[in-house]
């Protein structure tokens, strides 16, 4: 990790006017650790949404409710379902079906019980992640103008003031003092915003809603600031040892707008460590490490390190082609067997030479015979049938006389 | 730590406050923003190195914004001011964007030679005198209606204008001709005649010549039948009479012969008329059988 120098954050003095310290020079702070830490809207998110479940109060519905009747079902046989029914008579309600979910007058589906599971535990370390997100996510001027906040006129996120700024008692004053380092668009966004909410929420205790404005973190216990700001609309104030996940991303959205004290920035590095250094306030704690150090993945690609080994691009790209048939197309038989042509054409013209051969004999013989040939084939024939009937002809007889035992 | 990526992530998916989603897409509100789309091209706030055209005053102005300024939202935007030539602006835009992205050179000259046209389009029109819709509540139409209608018969406007005609008639404004508008003269001249007459009954008490109307001789005759249609002809007949002559006997004895052969004249012409009827019938009769006949042979 390359830590070696990290950026100064300069301190916003207040005018001299207000108190008595007159900084003449811009201090300076080195920008702490935290606010580099990986921003994880996903952890935020959930450890968020079980955090806000952890002020909940039990609601329930009453056990008896719907069950003080001594209702019993009339079976079967009446014409009536067998619901239960109101036992007794002289009331409209005798008769009438009770204790299941459907009657009028029954008991719901399922009553609301107060032991029902309303906290939920969230691992000590997903919290700190969750934090610390929150924190870093504050510093970055675009998350914080995306969730809403006013931060054009603000000289620098994130935004430190001097430690005078801690011993304000007169909200006045703290009001100047937000005009003086233009927080003040969001702390007026924030008044103006007060409404009533629309809904049943009105007649529940929750009757206005307004839009959250700056967060002061201060760094000194029982700073009197405390009391100076928190009567303005929209401000929170919180102690950096204290600082809550619900009022760093409210709505479970990263990227409050938080104006830290000089002494409050000083402090982080202590309570979160370093993401090598253990922190000191919480045991063993280390600043969790992110999954890429440079996310900026397009900077990478185009960087020369990887450029340089990457290969060169494809121009011409080969695709599978469609497999044909060797026997049927003749021109991928060539690919494979260049012989096959020859072969074949021998094959074409020997059998165009039977064919020829056998048209011909084939002629000859359905031709009319001419009287000559005729004449001489059928003395060829009659000598043939003489040499048939005549034994003594046979010249080859005696050869086999021995074993065939003839007579003559 | 200022990473476009991880910027763009957490604003795509998660929430970004200036992202609109509409049917056909998604826009952006940011006023940097150079094409009003939500992209990750287009997004102000996840790209470091960004450019716009945005004008004040109908002065075109081009802003950039570079990632060594990231950190500093007061001074983030920095901004030139574009001549009002158009081809000098887009030479300015081109030297100040010398080696930035393609696309941001591309979609600023984009953008700001659609904004020249549309002030030039708005300077053309606002020299037109357009009509502005202004939109009235229905409450108060209806309510204007109903009271002009009270309003109009409280003013009683045909009395007022009478009044003022009459006063300039006797003013002697139109000088000797009385009758310019008949109906109020005719009205006025009924309205003065009773008023004489009036008068004259008060002071002469002379009834001399009572003419009396057909009606009274019509009951003295015995034929009621005469009566019926005819009583209204008669006495109409009668008043002209009673215009004209100022005899009574005689003249009524003349109406008893009228009268009588008249009726006379008039049954006759009734019983023919009874009797074409009859004979029409029997010819219509044959007909018919005829044709009833006819049909049935077809049957």
């Amino acid at each position: 990790m390359a830590a070696a120098a990290r950026p100064l954050v300069s301190v916003q003095p207040l005018p001299a006017s207000l108190n008595d310290m007159a900084t003449d020079h811009v201090t300076t702070v080195a920008l702490p650790d935290v606010m580099k830490a990986s921003i994880r809207p996903d952890i935020v998110n959930f450890v968020h949404s079980n955090i806000s479940k952890n002020s909940r109060q039990p609601y329930a519905v009453s056990k008896k409710a719907g069950h003080q009747t001594s209702a019993e079902s009339w079976g079967t046989g009446r014409a009536v379902s067998r619901i239960p029914r109101v036992s007794g008579g002289g009331t409209h309600r005798a008769g009438q079906g009770a204790f299941g979910n459907m009657c009028r007058g029954g008991r719901m589906f399922a009553p609301t019980k107060t032991w029902r599971r309303w906290h939920r535990k969230v691992n000590v370390n997903q919290k700190r992640y969750a934090v610390v997100s929150a924190i870093a996510a504050s510093s970055i001027p675009s998350l914080v103008m995306a969730r809403g906040h006013r931060v054009e006129s603000v000289p620098e996120m994130p935004l430190v003031i001097s430690d005078s700024a801690e011993s304000i008692e007169k909200t006045s004053t703290a009001i100047k003092v937000l005009k003086e380092i233009g927080a003040y668009p969001d702390a007026e966004k924030a008044k103006d915003s007060q409404a009533i909410r629309p809904g049943k929420g009105k007649m529940r205790n929750r009757r206005y809603i307004s839009r959250k404005g700056p967060l002061i973190v201060y760094g000194t216990e029982g700073a009197k600031l405390v009391k100076a700001f928190r009567n303005i609309p929209g401000v929170d104030v919180a102690n950096v040892e204290r600082l809550n996940l619900l009022k760093l991303a409210p709505g479970g959205h990263l990227g409050r707008f938080v104006i830290w004290t000089k002494s409050a920035i000083e402090k982080l590095d202590s309570i979160y460590g370093s993401f090598e250094k253990c922190s000191e306030k919480k045991q063993g704690y280390v600043l969790p490490r992110s999954k890429m150090v440079n996310a900026d993945l397009a900077r990478i690609i185009n960087s020369d390190e990887v450029q340089s080994v990457v290969k060169p691009i494809k121009k011409e790209i080969k695709r599978a082609s469609l497999k044909k048939n060797p026997l049927k197309n003749l021109n991928v038989m060539l690919k494979l067997n260049p012989y096959a042509k020859t072969a074949r054409r021998m094959a074409l013209l020997a059998e165009a030479e039977r064919v020829k051969s056998k048209k011909e004999k084939l002629d000859k013989k359905r031709k009319p015979v001419s009287k000559e040939e005729l004449a001489a084939a059928k003395a060829a024939g009659k000598a043939w049938y003489k040499t048939m009937i005549s034994d003594s002809d046979y010249t080859e007889f005696e050869n086999f006389t021995k074993w065939l035992g003839v007579s003559q | 730590m200022q990473h476009d990526e991880v910027i763009w992530q957490v604003i795509r998916h998660n929430h970004c406050s200036f992202m609109a989603k509409i049917t056909t897409g998604n826009f952006c509100r940011n006023p940097y923003n150079i094409t009003g789309v939500c992209n990750r091209s287009s997004c102000p706030l996840a790209n470091s190195r960004y450019a716009t055209i945005r004008d004040h005053d109908g002065v075109f102005y081009l802003y950039m914004k570079t990632i060594e300024r990231a950190h500093k939202p007061n001074e983030l935007w920095e901004r030139v001011k574009l001549p009002r030539n158009y081809e000098k602006a887009l030479e300015i835009i081109d030297k100040h964007l010398m080696y930035w992205p393609k696309f941001l050179v591309h979609k600023a000259k984009q953008r700001l030679t659609k904004m020249t046209q549309m002030s030039i389009r708005m300077r053309k029109l606002a020299l037109k005198t357009r009509e502005k819709i202004m939109t009235t509540p229905r409450k108060e139409i209806k309510r204007e209606s109903r009271r002009e209608k009270k309003a109009e018969t409280a003013a009683e406007l045909d009395k007022s204008i009478e009044k003022e005609l009459l006063e300039r008639l006797n003013g002697g404004l139109y000088g000797d001709i009385h009758n310019i508008l008949p109906k109020h003269f005719n009205k006025i001249l009924d309205e003065n005649e009773l008023q004489a007459v009036s008068e004259d009954e008060e002071y002469e008490e002379e009834p001399e010549i009572e003419y009396v109307q057909g009606y009274d001789d019509l009951e003295e005759e015995d034929d009621i039948e005469d009566f019926g249609g005819f009583a209204i002809d008669e006495s109409l007949k009668n008043n002209d009479d009673a215009h004209e002559d100022e005899e009574g006997m005689d003249s009524v004895d003349g109406k008893r012969v009228k009268r009588r052969s008249e009726s006379a004249h008039q049954k006759m012409e009734e019983d023919e008329r009874r009797k074409s009827k009859k004979k029409a019938k029997v010819l219509v009769e044959v007909e018919h059988e005829d044709a009833s006949e006819r049909q049935r042979a077809t049957f």
